[in-house]
């Protein structure tokens, strides 16, 4: 049953996880502590929001490479209007993010509902088309820690608990544990409770049947897109608050293929239809804990875009070979 | 139904639209000798990648990793090149060597994706998503960031020489075009590349070897992405891994320009070509009028969907079309007999 | 309060000139089985979608429950009770039983949340109605292609269906299965709620239907009560014309030589078993049986895309391994499909093109290209040779008629010069005046010394134009008939384990 393998999945890729944290604790003792799984927690918030997003659109049958760009081109706007506007509030920062990323998750949605353009080419296109606007139009300087405002680096550093150290200083897990803790509950209530949710699930698997039952798609196309822009954009504000400077340039090369290899390794189709938030979330913590300790397994940092391919590469192979034996029983 | 002439016709009238546009916004710069050279040596790197996507899309497959692997062969070539300094071997065979070395590294490239594809069914799109940081991963683990450079003067030939002053990447680009044209529409690989493309179960049913024709695509693609390694580390007399990173959206957007349907099934070289001199008028008259690189990122993007969205009208008219050309000639059947 | 449930009243529908349908009434009554049938062309699909409110009618009207619609949207066909089951189930194979079978509802009821004790008791609700079980949890896509049908009907009742509509619904399921559904839907007709289905395979059009409606070019020719109805005066209603057969005699010389072809104890587990017979040139073998007997899985194994887990396959008298078609191909053996639409044609290429896939290597010329003159010469050859109806090689193949097509189909593998040739259901959906020309060309084929094995449900086809039969049931050879003049309809049926043709109600 189908149903029992794939929990065998997430399952399998559990035991890897502690197999892993397993071994690196044996070579580096401070790995399974507190501090440091607060410290994970922090720098790997903005992958785990960008993977949640990424997955529902997987979920749905489609594919978008343009959520990197959205995520700093919201990003790198909020922080430069923030600037011109004098408002140092990150409320507004967050609103003026959101909002570019819904207006750029609409506009995917729009060329792929009603030109009906493969969401590939879709997202290539937009992705080229609003990173290059903003890098032409609003600018490329980068904005550092000195000019960044005050909002992003008092977000960056806020905590929700705080532990102390043995020295008397504290350690806390950061505020953005609340945001990726509310992102995954929104989606998955979206996914299991909702009919739009629902449909997702059913356009991955037969997008004609959905079609021929009347439902309208485009809307829940529109929701998709503007979803993962919605995402991709608070991920953008996670990041500069997280790192404390803005670089138009940045997000893009790094983040993509290892947030497409997180989701893949947890288990999500490419073609659609199946994955779990569970896997999701299992396979960041799966590449986190690989990107952590690429050094200590050997591997120069400068091996780490290979190390990611070879991730998808691996993950996808080894998925659709288990879909070929298991069509075979 | 696109048919090639119609497609090829309409690409050269929107050249001769374009050129004449941009020849007019810029007197006496466009339409000269020089420009033509200089756009003669620009466009053979991204020509042959687009070359590459278009064979892939041809199969109704993609190969997101044609400028990774551009990256990986150049690296390999310059690794034995910048060597020559050292090595006791003429320059001409070291030169020979450098190349070979781009060239087999490319097709093992080209074999690993093929092999992902047709055996173990990956679909093409992620299948070279993961190839393409695989390759440059190996690219920047080897060069760790940095640049190679050095290389014997003779080989320099092949990115700054010309023969009788057309520059000589433009002349190999030509060649291979011309190859390419001629493998679609006169080998059998390239009849079984477009059949397949258009129907891989009845590819099947007919007693193809589907796996075998997408080894050989993806192993072409692999090679078309080592010759443009080869022009550009000539070009520069050196390599950066990641180099010409743009190129990928760029060889897409050619490929569906040029008339090749993503779904697979048709393609031709000359519309690919024709859509090369398109976006090479558009990208001169952009760096003359002094846009940034980042304008033209945008433009291309633009122009992605703009072409999609014209095709989109442009099956939508066509399919109005033939049911009406389909209705006509079934009308005088219509009282029994055969239909 | 009448019987009625449905009358569609002088529907007549043109797309962009043609005439698909014209002046055609039909009526269901409540809680019938009313059957659909005609020939490839004559509106039944057309006539469905209308009923349906997919497609919208020129003229006439739908009248549901005494409600006259002039412009039935699909909405308000589904409000008043009208269900159609598309031949591709529309199911989601990737969610559950219960989810599938509650999703309309859901849809319909514009909810924005789920409960899933909703889904859960609606599905319950459901299959208990239709007296059927299957386990609630379980994907959809591990389900049996029968199972799955059986979901998509209990889906169909969620929406307090009064008419199922069916398209095709036997084609891919076995004859254990076509009983079941055939109880299923007994079991709605008992609930009052009618079923139109539209089927081609006549035995099982007799077997539940009671009441007929023939289509042919678009007009109603009438409707009948089953029992009235057999085999041959339905063909002629379909028709217009009888086929007339004139039996296949097979020039008894060439039977001297050895076999051509020789299978011994072939077997693939779950397909077929134990299978063995013997093909000399110039014959022609019919093999029939149901669907699932194995026969189509049968000549798929021959043909290389079914590779057998025993036995051995002898090639003039030498062991061979057919691994592959592009194997089969090269050892002779060509194969023409079940299903031209999707395994047979390029639909979207020429014809030429069509022909030529599995010929290149003729066409070769200097440097080893293709010579554009020899190819425009042998498409147009082929095109002659086969009278196939098109203005040049270079139309796009959706543009033929189904016999058209199929001769494109048939002049690719006759063009590799095959000396086993396998034919699946050759005639399947095409008019009268192609079968019979198709035939003609078969007899020619064998009569050149190609050995042929034709593959058919329809008995009258194989009778008339095999020499030797061989009849497969549920996976094995269980008879084979040396002289096919020797053996009656009736006889050959019960070997196939059919019913037959008219059943007194």
């Amino acid at each position: 049953m189908k149903a029992a393998i794939f929990k065998r999945n997430e399952f399998y890729l559990l035991l890897v996880i502690a197999a892993f944290s397993f071994a690196i604790t044996l070579i580096n003792p401070a790995f399974l502590t507190i501090e440091n799984m607060f410290d994970l927690i922090r720098s790997s918030s903005g992958m785990t929001i960008l993977a949640i997003g990424f997955f529902v659109v997987l979920l749905s049958g489609g594919i978008d490479i343009s959520f990197p760009a959205v995520a700093i081109v919201a990003q790198y706007i909020s922080v430069k209007s923030i600037l011109a506007l004098g408002i140092d509030d990150i409320w507004l920062a967050f609103a003026i993010a959101i909002a570019i990323g819904i207006a750029f998750g609409a506009a995917n949605a729009f060329f792929i509902s009603v030109f009906r353009i493969p969401t590939l080419i879709v997202t290539l296109g937009t992705m080229n088309i609003f990173h290059g606007a903003m890098l032409e139009f609003v600018g490329t300087k980068a904005i550092m820690v000195g000019e960044l405002p005050n909002c992003f680096k008092t977000f960056g550093l806020t905590d929700i608990l705080s532990l102390p150290r043995a020295d008397g200083t504290q350690y806390g897990l950061s505020v953005f544990f609340l945001i990726v803790v509310g992102a995954l509950l929104a989606t998955w209530v979206i996914l299991r409770f909702t009919v739009m949710g629902r449909v997702i699930h059913a356009m991955g698997g037969n997008m004609e049947a959905v079609k021929r039952s009347g439902y309208n798609i485009a809307r829940v196309q529109f929701f998709i897109y503007c979803y993962v822009g919605f995402l991709a954009s608070i991920m953008g504000i996670i990041h500069v608050s997280l790192i404390s400077y803005s670089v138009p340039t940045y997000i893009i090369d790094s983040e993509l293929l290892h947030v497409i290899a997180a989701v893949i390794l947890g288990g999500a189709s490419i073609l659609g239809g199946t994955g779990s938030l569970t896997g999701t979330i299992l396979g960041v913590i799966m590449m986190t804990i690989l990107e952590k300790n690429l050094v200590m397994l050997g591997l120069s940092s400068f091996w780490q875009q290979f190390f990611v391919g070879l991730i998808i590469v691996l993950g996808v192979s080894v998925t659709h070979i288990q879909k070929r034996i298991r069509s075979r029983t | 139904m696109n048919t090639k002439l119609s497609t090829n016709l309409t690409l050269l009238a929107i050249l001769v639209v374009i050129t004449a546009v941009v020849s007019l916004i810029l007197p006496g710069q466009f339409l000269t000798a020089r420009n033509f050279a200089s756009m003669g040596r620009q466009f053979p790197e991204y020509g042959l990648l687009s070359l590459a996507n278009m064979l892939a899309m041809v199969t109704g497959g993609i190969d997101l990793s044609v400028t990774s692997v551009m990256s990986i062969s150049g690296v390999a070539s310059s690794l034995i090149l910048s060597q020559y300094p050292s090595l006791p071997l003429p320059a001409g065979l070291v030169i020979l060597l450098g190349i070979l070395a781009a060239l087999a590294v490319s097709a093992a490239c080209g074999l690993i994706n093929g092999a992902l594809i047709a055996y173990v069914r990956v679909p093409a799109i992620i299948a070279t998503l993961g190839t393409q940081g695989l390759f440059l991963g190996v690219s920047i683990g080897v060069t760790k960031g940095h640049g190679i450079g050095g290389f014997p003067d003779a080989f320099l030939f092949i990115g700054n020489g010309d023969l009788g002053g057309i520059p000589t990447q433009f002349i190999i680009f030509i060649a291979v075009a011309l190859l390419v044209g001629l493998l679609l529409t006169r080998t059998r690989q390239g009849f079984y590349m477009l059949m397949y493309g258009s129907n891989p179960l009845v590819s099947r049913f007919s007693g193809v070897n589907n796996e075998a024709v997408l080894m050989r695509t993806y192993l072409t693609t692999g090679l078309l992405a080592g010759a443009a390694s080869i022009i550009v580390i000539s070009g520069v007399n050196s390599i950066r891994p990641g180099y010409g990173s743009e190129y990928l959206l760029i060889s897409v957007l050619i490929a569906i320009l040029g008339g090749t349907d993503p779904a697979g099934g048709f393609g031709t070289a000359l519309g690919l070509t024709l859509g090369i001199f398109i976006l090479q008028a558009l990208q001169s008259g952009l760096n003359f009028l002094n846009f940034s690189p980042f304008f033209k990122k945008f433009m291309w993007g633009l122009l992605l969907l703009a072409v999609m969205v014209f095709h989109h009208f442009r099956r939508l008219y066509s399919q109005r079309r033939a049911i009406r050309r389909l209705a006509a000639q079934r009308e005088p059947a219509a009282n029994g007999g055969s239909v | 309060m009448s019987d009625v449930f449905l009358e569609a009243r002088n529907i007549s529908k043109a797309y962009e000139g043609v005439k698909a349908l014209r002046d055609v009434s039909m009526t269901i009554g409540r809680g019938e089985v009313h059957c659909l049938v005609g020939e490839n062309g004559s509106g039944k699909s057309t006539l469905i979608k209308i009923i349906g409110g997919v497609v919208a009618a020129d003229a006439g009207v739908v009248v549901i429950g005494g409600r006259a619609h002039a412009h039935l949207a699909a909405i308000d066909a589904i409000r008043e009770g009208i269900q159609i089951i598309y031949q591709d189930l529309s199911l989601y194979p990737n969610l559950t039983v219960a989810e599938n079978i509650s999703f309309n509802q859901f849809v319909e009821r514009r909810a924005s949340f789920v409960s899933w004790r909703d889904v859960r008791s609606i599905a319950e609700r459901a299959l208990e109605e239709i007296g059927e079980q299957i386990p609630l949890e379980q994907i959809v896509q591990d389900l049996s292609v029968a199972k799955r049908q059986i979901v998509a009907i209990t889906r169909s009742l969620t929406q307090n269906a009064r008419l199922i509509i069916m398209d095709e619904p036997t084609s891919a399921i076995t004859k254990e299965d076509v009983e079941h559904l055939f109880s299923v839907i007994a079991r709605l007709k008992a609930k009052g709620i009618s079923t139109l289905f539209i089927s081609h395979k006549l035995s099982e059009v007799f077997e539940i239907a009671e009441v007929v409606t023939i289509l042919r070019d678009g007009m109603k020719v009438g409707d009948f009560p089953a029992s009235e109805l057999d085999d041959a005066k339905l063909t002629y209603l379909m028709t217009g014309q009888r086929i007339q057969y004139s039996p296949y005699r097979f020039s008894g010389e060439k039977k001297a030589a050895a076999p051509l072809l020789e299978v011994r104890g072939l077997t693939r587990k779950g397909q077929f078993q134990d299978v063995s017979f013997s093909l000399w040139p110039g014959e022609i073998l019919g093999l029939t049986g149901l669907i699932g007997s194995g026969r189509t899985e049968l000549a798929l194994a021959l043909f290389g895309l079914n590779p057998p887990d025993a036995g051995q396959v002898f090639l003039n008298g030498r062991v061979v391994r057919v691994r592959s078609p592009e194997e089969a191909l090269r050892r002779g053996i060509a194969y023409l499909p079940e299903d031209r639409l999707t395994q047979g044609l390029f639909i979207g290429q020429s014809i030429g093109d069509n022909i030529i896939i599995t010929i290149l290597k003729k066409l070769l010329g200097a440097l080893g290209l293709i010579d554009p003159l020899r190819r425009r010469k042998t498409e147009n050859s082929w095109l002659e040779e086969l009278q196939i109806k098109a203005p040049s090689p270079k139309v796009r193949a959706w543009s033929l008629s189904g016999g058209n097509q199929q001769r494109v189909v048939l002049a690719k593998w006759l063009a590799t010069d095959p000396k086993v040739f396998i034919l699946d259901g050759p005639t399947i959906g095409i008019d009268i005046a192609s079968k019979s020309n198709i035939h003609q060309i078969i007899r020619a084929l064998a009569e050149r010394g190609i050995a042929i094995i034709l593959i058919s449900d329809e008995i009258p086809e194989v009778l008339h134009n095999c020499n030797r039969l061989l009849v497969m049931r549920e996976g094995r050879l269980v008879r084979e008939v040396a002289d096919a003049t020797s053996v009656g309809e009736e006889e050959l049926l019960t070997a196939i384990g059919g019913k037959l043709t008219n059943k007194t109600a």
